[in-house]
């Protein structure tokens, strides 16, 4: 195997520490932050917890660039080129990496559901008593979206935003009560259309594809009001 | 929801910060207990955050145990009705490929309709018509209600639960040592990772469910607790080939379980054996054996992308000597009372056990707690929807 060295941000220094860790191709930061945590330093805090994508916990910022360490790969960033791992700068840190994403999940409307029907063989049979096959949703609320986003007005932010999108997606006849969550102050009308939110996504949400399409229904139903009320 | 039952005043550590701590934790509270959780890191970090994601019907374990697989369908039911936001909506289906797995058949449904799992038979048209990415070569299968289950998002309902409830929970807090009063165990002593310092926790009693790790925790009583940490390697690719779970129709073996979740395919497992629970290196031969296994069943996979590959800790209760009794041991699951059974007085452990069978492995606990406090409080934990997971988060951050 070979070996490389990595800085990772302490808390109590207000500094990195340097770590001298094992990889092959497949090594991702947090297989590296667990080899420090287990060979150097069981104290060093960080999230994780499914280590494939899927759970959200363990975003992180590597050389600047927010990641989901479970899947960022070591051997992806070249070899002349220092790691360094630091806490996501907008979440609220608690230590070393760790963070605690209480203010991000209640960005989300408490109705919001989390499964959608399946997008793979929809012309395949379904069992019997079901109507179509359901599936998780592909936002796994990591906040990658969130913190990559240039704008720092007090908002919803890009992930609950999207949340509220997919919600219309799947129930068209509720779209009247969900346009008027996102077109509340802090929602829509404080994007600036970035899309720094869709590049860093890990599962493809496009948060911000969302958002804009948010904003033009929003658009639509302002004039069909405004409309009727002239015809009225 | 209120707590209900004797309000008591005893107070309960419970230790580790995975399904089974959740499960416990909340039905602790639910029963009227004071209960403080201690996690060594992030919750749900140890096996419950990594495994694979298969909601046992049961089906998998019933030629050998109908007693498990009655268990695991029970709470399959109890489940979907208590948390259905944590768990996809589609079936598994036990796929003969070979004639040998052919003649599997009546021996599966045998003991499926022993332990009430339902079956349902798919001749090769039909599971097909249903899964067209399959191996064509087979021959049929038999459809089980296994499911997909988040990981993460499943223990954390509970966790949701128990707050609401006032449990108090304590991650990045790892639990260091006892302390004694004679032979009975008043308290523990944990580093709090966020301070970096040390504190002295008082309680009527500790609950040790720590999985894999339950056995060095035990050493830290003096108590020898024969415990096999045994990982495995899971395999995830991009791209959701199936809607199903796909399984061999065959006795348990590695490699034999394909589960869709979300835009993935994620093959597992194998197994070995390892003296620390901490140590889940992925061996290099897994990874091309899991995905021979998944390109045996769906061919396709073989197109996909390779998205990781990592392994979780099994917590088989037992000790063992060899890989082949290693895969004998039961899977079920066990509340070990040290004070009769050790002669320490004041601790409990959990061995064994399902990421799907966490809230009776609760149950169980607490039932042997009241007695032990002579508390009467039935346990209500299958009867009331758990808040979602989101609602954990809604009671702000956790200090
Ligand atoms: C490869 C594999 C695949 C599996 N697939 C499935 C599946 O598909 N479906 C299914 O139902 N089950 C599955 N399982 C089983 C399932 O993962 C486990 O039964 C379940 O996760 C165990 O949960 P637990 O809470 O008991 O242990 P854990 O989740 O391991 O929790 C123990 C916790 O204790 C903490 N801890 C340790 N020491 C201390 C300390 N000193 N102080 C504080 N905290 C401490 C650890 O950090 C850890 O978080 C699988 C297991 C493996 C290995
Ligand atoms: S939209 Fe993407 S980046 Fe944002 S929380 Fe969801 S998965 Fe993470
Ligand atoms: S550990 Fe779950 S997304 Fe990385």
């Amino acid at each position: 195997m070979k070996e490389r060295t990595v800085a990772v941000y302490r808390t109590a220094k207000k500094a990195v520490d340097e770590f001298t860790v094992p990889y092959n191709e497949r090594t991702t930061i947090l297989d590296a932050l667990e080899y420090i945590r287990l060979q150097e330093d069981p104290d060093l805090m960080y999230r994780q917890s499914c280590h494939h994508g899927s759970c959200g916990t363990c975003g992180m910022a590597v050389n600047g660039e927010f990641v989901l360490s479970c899947i960022k790969r070591l051997a992806d960033i070249p070899e002349d080129q220092a790691v360094r791992i630091e806490p996501l700068p907008t979440m609220h840190q608690i230590g070393d990496l760790a963070f605690d994403p209480a203010g991000f999940f209640n960005e989300f409307p408490d109705d919001i559901t989390y499964k959608r029907v399946s997008d793979v063989n929809t012309d395949a049979a379904v069992p019997e008593d079901m109507e179509h096959y359901e599936r998780f949703e592909s936002c796994i609320e990591c906040g990658l979206c969130v913190t990559s986003c240039p704008v720092t007005v007090d908002w919803m932010g890009p992930a609950a935003l999207a949340s509220i999108h997919r919600m219309i997606e799947k129930n068209p006849d509720e779209a009247d009560t969900w346009l008027d969550r996102a077109a509340e102050k802090r929602g829509v009308e404080q994007c600036t259309k970035d899309f720094s939110c869709s590049r860093v996504c890990p599962t493809g949400v496009a948060p911000g594809k969302r958002i804009t399409l948010l904003g033009s229904m929003i658009k639509k139903r302002e004039k069909a009001r405004a409309s009727e009320e002239k015809q009225e | 929801m209120q707590p209900m039952g004797n309000v008591s005043d005893t107070h309960v550590v419970v230790i580790g910060g995975g399904g089974t701590g959740a499960a416990i934790l909340y039905d602790l509270v639910q029963r009227g207990f004071k209960a403080t959780l201690f996690e060594r890191g992030e919750l749900t970090c140890g096996s419950t955050g990594r495994h694979h994601g298969l909601l046992h019907s049961g089906a998998r374990y019933v030629v050998k145990d109908r007693e498990v697989g009655r268990e695991c369908m029970n709470e399959v039911r109890i489940l979907k009705r208590i948390a259905p936001e944590a768990i996809e909506a589609n079936r598994g289906i036990f796929v003969a490929f070979t004639e040998e797995e052919e003649a599997y058949r009546e021996t599966f449904e045998e003991a499926c309709a022993e332990a009430d799992i339902p079956t349902q038979w798919l001749d090769a048209d039909e599971l097909l018509a249903m899964e067209p990415r399959l191996n064509p070569t087979l021959r049929g299968g038999v459809m089980v209600p296994d499911g997909t289950l988040d990981a993460y998002r499943l223990p954390m309902h509970f966790f949701a639960g128990a707050r609401q409830l006032g449990a108090v929970i304590r991650n990045f807090a790892r639990v260091e040592s006892f302390v004694f009063e004679g032979r009975r165990i008043a308290g523990v002593t944990v580093r709090d990772l966020r301070t970096g310092t040390d504190e002295t926790v008082a309680c009527d009693l500790v609950i040790n469910a720590t999985g894999g790790w339950a056995g060095k925790l035990a050493a830290m009583a003096d108590i020898n607790l024969p415990i096999t940490p045994a990982p495995g390697t899971m395999l995830a690719h991009q791209g959701r080939l199936v809607n199903n779970i796909i399984e061999r129709l065959r006795p348990a073996s590695d490699g034999d379980i394909l589960v869709p979740q979300r835009g993935l395919s994620i093959i597992g497992s194998t197994q070995w054996q390892s003296d620390d629970p901490d140590d889940c290196r992925v061996p290099d031969a897994d990874v091309e054996l899991l995905t021979n296994a998944a390109i045996d069943m769906v061919p396709d996979f073989k197109d996909t992308k390779y998205h990781k590959a990592w392994a979780a800790v099994r917590p088989l209760a037992g000790a063992s000597s060899t890989e082949e009794e290693g895969r004998e041991l039961s899977r079920d699951f066990e509340v070990r009372n040290h004070g009769t059974l050790d002669g320490v007085e004041g601790m409990l452990s959990l061995t064994g056990g399902k990421a799907t069978t966490l809230r009776i492995m609760g149950e169980k606990t607490v039932d042997v707690v009241c007695e032990m406090f002579d508390v009467e409080a039935s346990c209500r934990t299958a009867d009331e929807p758990l808040p979602n997971y989101r609602q954990f988060f809604r009671h702000g951050v956790l200090v």
